[in-house]
C-alpha cells in the first residue's frame, strides 16, 4: 500500500470534513479518512490526536462520551457552529488554491 | 468563548483530561490489534505530544523543576538557611528603607479621595509663602467656581491644665473632617455650622491624657485657662493633612477666644500668623485651571490691598493628599527650596547605604553559589552523562536560585517591616502611619528578590554547566566587592560618631549650659509693637532680680532655637549661609560670645551691624572689616564690630557665618528673651513662669533651658549614627561571615597540599601564609574602593558634620582598623584548620 504523506493543513481539513456526516470517535475518524481516500492516505496516530487536540482548543469540534460499536464507553467528537464555518471557510481556500495550482499544471 | 478560555478550561481539569486522553488512546490501540495492526507506537509519548497542543506543558516542566529544587535544597538545610538569612538581610534593610519612603513620599493620606485634594502656597516672582491670611483664603472660598470646598488650618500650642507640656492644637474650618472622610471613634467631630466652643481630641491624645476615658465625652478641658467641652474622640486611623502630631481639633471661628488679642481672623497682613489652605478640585477640571482662576481672584483682592497682596500673586498648587511634611510657617524671599530637593541628597545617601548592605549579602550568596556548584559537580556530571541538555541545567539551577530568592524575598519582606514598625515607634510617628507593606513594597521586595537571583545565581548556573572553572577569579571579585561594601558603610557610621562626639565635646563659640530661653510669642496675642516693649522690658528688668541671674537680653532668634533666619549669600563663587539675627547690646555678654574687635550696639542704634569672625574672614579675606559696608549699595549695614564666630543657628554646619543687627521697632512683638544664670538653669524656669503669669495672665511663655535646646538638636544626629552603626556592624558581620566560608573552603580543598607541604617541613607560618595570600589582594583592593567610595559619598555629608572634615582621619582609620582586625581574626579562625591537617592522614587519602 502506498503511503502518501499527509500536506500540512490538510488533515483537519479531512477531519472536519468527516465529522460533517455525524459524531465520530478518533478510530473511526482515521478509518473514514483511509476509506474514503480509497485506502490512499493513512492517518497516523502521531498526527490524528494532536490535531484532534488543536482543533478542540479552536472550539471547532466539541467531545461526548458515546458507546462504540464494540460496546465502550469512548470519546466521541462533534462539529460545533464554529467548526461547520471554518470547515466552509477551508473548502472555498481549498478549492481556489487547487484550481490556481491546477491551472499552473495545465498550462505550464 | 475564546482560545484562551478553552485553554484556562483545560488548565483546571488537566488530570481528568489527561485520563481521558489516555482512555481514548487505549480504545484506538485495543481498535487497531482487533484488525491485526499490533504496533501503534508510544503510547505515552503520543499522550505527551496531543497535550502539547494546549501550551501548558512549560507548567508540568517548571513543577517538575521546582519539586526538585525544593529537594535539592530540603537535603541542605544548612546551605539554605544561611542563603535566605542573607538575603532576607540584604532585602529587609532595602524594604524598610524603602517602606519609609513609600510611606511618605509615595502613598496618599488616608483621606477620602485624596486624588483631588490640592495644597496651596503663596506664590510671587520674588516671595513666597506657605501660609495665607485668613481672610484672604475666606476671599477665595467665597468666589472660587473650580473648587468645590476649601479647608483651612492654623496650628498652634495651647497650655494644657496640669500638664507641663502644651497641646498641639490645630484650629481647622468647620468642613475639616466631613471633606476628610474623618470618623469618629466616639461622641462626633465638629460639623458645619460649629459654633460652639468645643473640642475634638485625637486619639493618642485621648489616651495619653485621659487615660482612654470612656466617660471623656461631654468633660470639659482648659485650654488657654479657657473652657471647653469635649464633643468628641477622633478614631486613630484619621490623618489630617501632615505628618505633624495634633492633640486637639477646635473650630478655627474660636480663635480668638484662646489667644487673646488675636487678629487671625482678621489681618490681611501677611507677616502675621495665617493658614495653610487646601482645596477640593472639581471633578473634570485640572489644578491649572485653579491656578488661573486664583490669578484673577488675587489680582482682584489687591486692588482694595495693594500693600497685603504681592504684585503678580498667584496660588502655586501640590497634590494636597500627598505632600505630608507641608508644617507651614515657611517665608521668603526668591523661590523656595522645595523639600524634596532638600531631601534629594539625604535620600541618595541612604538609598546607596542600604544598597551596599544588600551588594555584601548577594555577594556572600554568590559565594556560596559557586561553593556550592563545585560540591555538584559530581552530580551535574552524571545529569549531563544521562543526557540533560545545558539549557535544561541552567534552567535547573536558575530555578534554584529563583526560589531561595522568593524564600529570601518573603523573610525580608517579613524583617524589613518589622524593622520599619520599631523604626516608626522609635521616631514618635503619628499612630495612622501604618507600616504594613502595601503593594509597592511587596513589588519592590520581589523585584529586588530576582534582581539578586539574577544577578548571582544565573552566573555561578552558566558556569556550573559550561563546566569551567574561573571561579577563583569570580571569588576574588566577590570577596574585594564585600570589602569594599562594608568598608564604606564602616567609614559613614565611623563619621557620623565621630562627628557625634565631636558636637557634645566641641565649644561652640557660645555658652549654652546655664542660659534659658523665654519664647513669649507677644505676636500671637496682638500685642502691638510698643506694649510689647513694655511687656519684654519691665519682664526682663524683674528677671534680672531673680538671685543668680547674671545677664538678660533681646534677640529675634534664640541659639539652637527653633526659629532661624538665613540669607543665603554668595561672594565670588563662595557660598555662605548668613544666620541673621537681630539683638540688643547685652547678647554678646548674655551668650559669652567674645568680640574681638570694634563695639557692641548702643540703645535704639541703627544702621550699624556686628559680624562673626567667620564672616569677615569669608567676605574680607585680606582687609580690615572695621567701618566697611557688607553690601555697598546698603549704607544701613556698616560693620561696628567683630564677635567670635558662633554657631547657635546650625551647630553641624561648617559653612555657617552670623550678622547681627540692632533691633527693629516694630519687631518687638515677635522677640525672645534669652537669661544666664550663675545657678542651674531648671531652676530659673519656675519663679520666670511666676514672673510673666503675674505681669499678664493671658500671656503663655514657652519656657525651655538651652541644655535641653541642644539635646533636641543632637537628637536627629544620635538617631542616624545610630541606624547607620547597625547597618556598618551588620555589613561587617556579613562581609565576616564570607571570609570564614572561603577560608574554609580553601583548607578544605588544599588538605593534600598542605599534607605535603608540612611533611617537606614546612612551618605553621608557613602554611597560613601559603591558604591566606589567595586572599589579600582582593581584600586590599577592597579595602582602597572602600576608601575612595566612602570619600565621595561622605561629600553629601558634609554639612551634617558639625564641623569635622568628611575625610577626617580618625573616623576612616578607626573604621579601617575595626575592618581589618575583625577580617583577620574571621580569616585565622578557619585558617587553623589548615595546621591541624595531619600529613600522614592527608598523603594517604584517595
Amino acid at each position: 500500500m502506498p503511503k502518501i504523506d499527509m500536506p500540512p493543513g490538510a488533515l483537519v481539513l479531512l477531519i472536519l470534513r468527516v465529522l460533517r456526516a455525524g459524531p465520530l470517535h478518533g478510530y473511526a475518524i482515521a478509518q473514514r479518512i483511509h476509506a474514503l481516500s480509497a485506502e490512499v492516505l493513512r492517518v497516523e496516530e502521531g498526527s490524528l490526536y494532536p490535531a484532534l487536540q488543536k482543533i478542540l482548543l479552536k472550539g471547532w469540534v466539541t467531545a461526548e462520551w458515546g458507546t462504540s460499536e464494540t460496546n465502550r464507553k469512548v470519546r466521541f467528537y462533534e462539529l460545533t457552529a464554529a467548526g461547520r464555518k471554518q470547515l466552509e471557510a477551508e473548502l472555498d481556500g481549498y478549492d481556489r488554491v487547487n484550481e490556481a495550482i491546477q491551472a499552473v499544471l495545465r498550462t505550464a | 468563548m475564546s482560545d484562551l478560555l478553552r485553554r484556562l478550561r483545560y488548565l483546571l481539569g488537566r488530570g481528568r483530561h489527561d485520563a481521558e486522553l489516555a482512555d481514548e488512546l487505549e480504545f484506538h490501540r485495543e481498535m487497531a490489534s482487533r484488525q491485526g495492526r499490533a504496533n501503534v507506537g508510544n503510547l505515552l509519548r503520543l499522550r505527551e505530544e496531543s497535550r502539547d497542543a494546549w501550551g501548558w506543558t512549560w507548567i508540568d516542566r517548571l513543577g517538575q523543576d521546582l519539586r526538585y529544587a525544593t529537594r535539592m535544597l530540603a537535603k541542605s538545610p544548612g546551605f539554605t538557611l544561611t542563603a535566605v538569612a542573607m538575603l532576607a538581610l540584604g532585602i529587609g534593610v532595602n524594604v524598610a528603607a524603602f517602606g519609609f519612603f513609600n510611606l511618605i513620599f509615595l502613598s496618599a493620606l488616608p483621606v477620602r479621595d485624596p486624588d483631588s485634594l490640592l495644597s496651596f502656597q503663596r506664590r510671587a516672582p520674588q516671595a513666597y509663602a506657605s501660609d495665607l491670611p485668613y481672610p484672604v483664603m475666606d476671599f477665595y472660598r467665597e468666589h472660587t467656581r473650580t473648587l468645590s470646598a476649601v479647608l483651612a488650618l492654623h496650628s498652634t500650642d495651647l497650655t494644657l491644665e496640669n500638664s507641663s507640656k502644651p497641646a498641639k492644637a490645630h484650629f481647622v474650618t468647620d468642613n475639616y473632617f466631613t471633606e476628610l472622610g474623618g470618623a469618629a471613634q466616639m461622641g462626633r467631630l465638629l460639623e458645619a455650622g460649629t459654633t460652639a466652643p468645643v473640642v475634638v481630641l485625637s486619639y493618642g491624645f485621648w489616651q495619653r491624657h485621659l487615660g482612654g476615658d470612656p466617660q471623656a465625652v461631654g468633660k470639659t478641658l482648659r485650654l488657654n485657662q479657657h473652657p471647653v467641652v469635649v464633643v468628641g474622640v477622633a478614631v486613630p486611623g484619621f490623618s489630617g493633612l501632615n505628618l505633624n502630631q495634633v492633640d486637639v481639633w477646635l473650630p478655627i471661628a474660636r480663635q480668638p477666644e484662646f489667644v487673646s488679642g488675636s487678629e487671625l481672623l482678621t489681618s490681611y497682613s501677611g507677616d502675621a500668623n495665617g493658614v495653610q489652605m487646601w482645596g477640593r478640585l472639581k471633578p473634570g477640571l485640572t489644578p491649572k485651571a485653579v491656578e488661573d482662576e486664583m490669578s484673577g481672584l488675587a489680582a482682584e483682592l489687591r486692588k482694595r490691598y495693594p500693600k497685603e497682596i504681592w504684585e503678580n500673586e498667584t496660588l502655586a498648587s501640590e497634590p494636597g493628599g500627598y505632600v505630608k511634611l507641608n508644617g507651614g510657617g515657611q517665608r521668603g524671599t526668591g523661590t523656595p527650596v522645595s523639600g524634596r530637593e532638600k531631601l534629594f541628597p539625604i535620600l541618595v545617601l541612604v538609598s546607596s547605604l542600604v544598597l551596599l548592605i544588600l551588594a555584601v549579602a548577594c555577594g556572600n550568596l554568590g559565594s556560596l553559589l559557586l561553593a556550592r556548584g563545585v560540591a555538584r559537580e559530581r552530580e551535574i556530571a552524571i545529569r549531563v552523562s544521562v543526557g540533560a541538555g545545558s539549557g535544561r541545567l541552567v534552567r535547573q539551577l536558575f530555578t534554584e536560585s529563583l526560589l531561595l530568592a522568593i524564600l529570601g524575598s518573603t523573610a525580608g519582606l517579613a524583617l524589613g517591616a518589622g524593622v520599619l514598625r520599631y523604626l516608626l515607634i522609635f521616631t514618635d510617628a503619628p499612630e495612622w502611619l501604618n507600616p504594613a507593606p502595601d503593594w509597592r513594597v511587596i513589588g519592590f521586595a520581589l523585584g529586588m528578590g530576582f534582581a539578586a537571583a539574577m544577578l548571582f545565581g544565573l552566573t555561578p548556573a552558566l558556569q556550573v554547566a559550561r563546566q569551567q572553572h574561573r571561579r577563583t577569579v569570580a571569588r576574588q571579585v566577590l570577596i574585594g566587592a564585600q570589602v569594599a561594601a562594608s568598608c564604606i558603610l564602616l567609614i559613614v557610621a565611623g563619621l557620623l560618631v565621630r562627628a557625634l562626639t565631636h558636637a557634645v565635646a566641641m565649644h561652640p563659640g557660645f555658652e549654652y549650659q546655664q542660659a534659658v530661653t523665654i519664647d513669649t510669642d507677644l505676636g500671637r496675642y496682638g500685642y502691638s509693637p510698643g506694649r510689647a516693649k513694655v511687656y519684654l522690658e519691665t519682664l526682663a528688668n524683674r528677671v534680672r532680680e531673680i538671685p543668680g541671674v547674671q545677664s538678660v537680653s533681646m534677640v529675634s532668634s534664640a541659639p539652637l532655637g527653633r526659629r532661624t533666619s538665613i540669607i543665603g549669600m554668595v561672594v565670588d563663587g563662595r557660598r555662605v549661609d548668613l544666620h541673621s539675627n537681630h539683638v540688643d547690646g547685652k547678647y554678646f555678654e548674655t551668650m559669652k560670645i567674645p568680640l574681638l574687635r570694634g563695639r557692641v550696639f548702643e540703645p535704639e542704634e541703627k544702621n550699624a551691624v556686628i559680624v562673626s569672625e567667620s564672616f569677615a574672614r569669608f567676605r574680607w579675606p585680606n582687609e580690615d572689616p572695621l567701618g566697611k559696608l557688607i553690601d555697598p549699595s546698603n549704607n544701613r549695614q556698616r560693620v561696628v564690630g567683630i564677635a567670635g564666630s558662633a554657631r547657635t543657628g546650625a551647630l553641624k554646619d561648617p559653612d555657617a557665618a552670623e550678622l547681627y543687627s540692632p533691633i527693629e521697632a516694630e519687631e518687638w512683638p515677635s522677640l525672645l528673651l534669652i537669661a544666664r544664670t550663675s545657678g542651674r538653669p531648671e531652676e530659673l524656669l519656675a519663679p520666670v513662669a511666676a514672673l510673666a503669669k503675674s505681669q499678664d495672665p493671658l500671656v503663655f511663655p514657652a519656657l525651655e533651658t538651652m541644655k535641653e535646646s541642644f539635646r533636641r538638636k543632637l537628637e536627629p544626629a544620635e538617631r542616624s549614627a545610630a541606624a547607620i552603626s547597625v547597618l556598618g556592624l551588620t555589613a561587617l558581620a556579613l562581609a565576616c561571615l564570607g571570609i570564614v566560608g572561603l577560608v574554609t573552603y580553601a583548607v578544605s580543598q588544599r588538605t593534600k597540599e598542605i599534607g605535603i607541604r608540612m611533611a617537606l617541613g614546612a612551618r605553621p607560618g608557613d602554611v597560613l601564609r601559603s591558604v591566606l595570600r589567595q586572599f589579600s589582594v582582593p581584600v586590599i583592593a577592597g579595602l582602597l574602593v572602600g576608601v575612595g567610595g566612602a570619600a565621595a559619598l561622605s561629600q553629601l555629608l558634609r554639612r551634617e558634620l558639625y564641623g569635622i572634615s568628611h575625610l577626617d582621619p580618625t573616623a576612616y582609620l578607626g573604621a579601617v582598623g575595626v575592618f581589618v582586625v575583625t577580617a583577620t581574626l574571621a580569616a585565622l579562625w578557619p585558617a587553623r584548620q589548615a595546621l591541624r591537617v595531619d600529613p600522614l592522614g592527608a598523603l594517604r587519602h584517595e
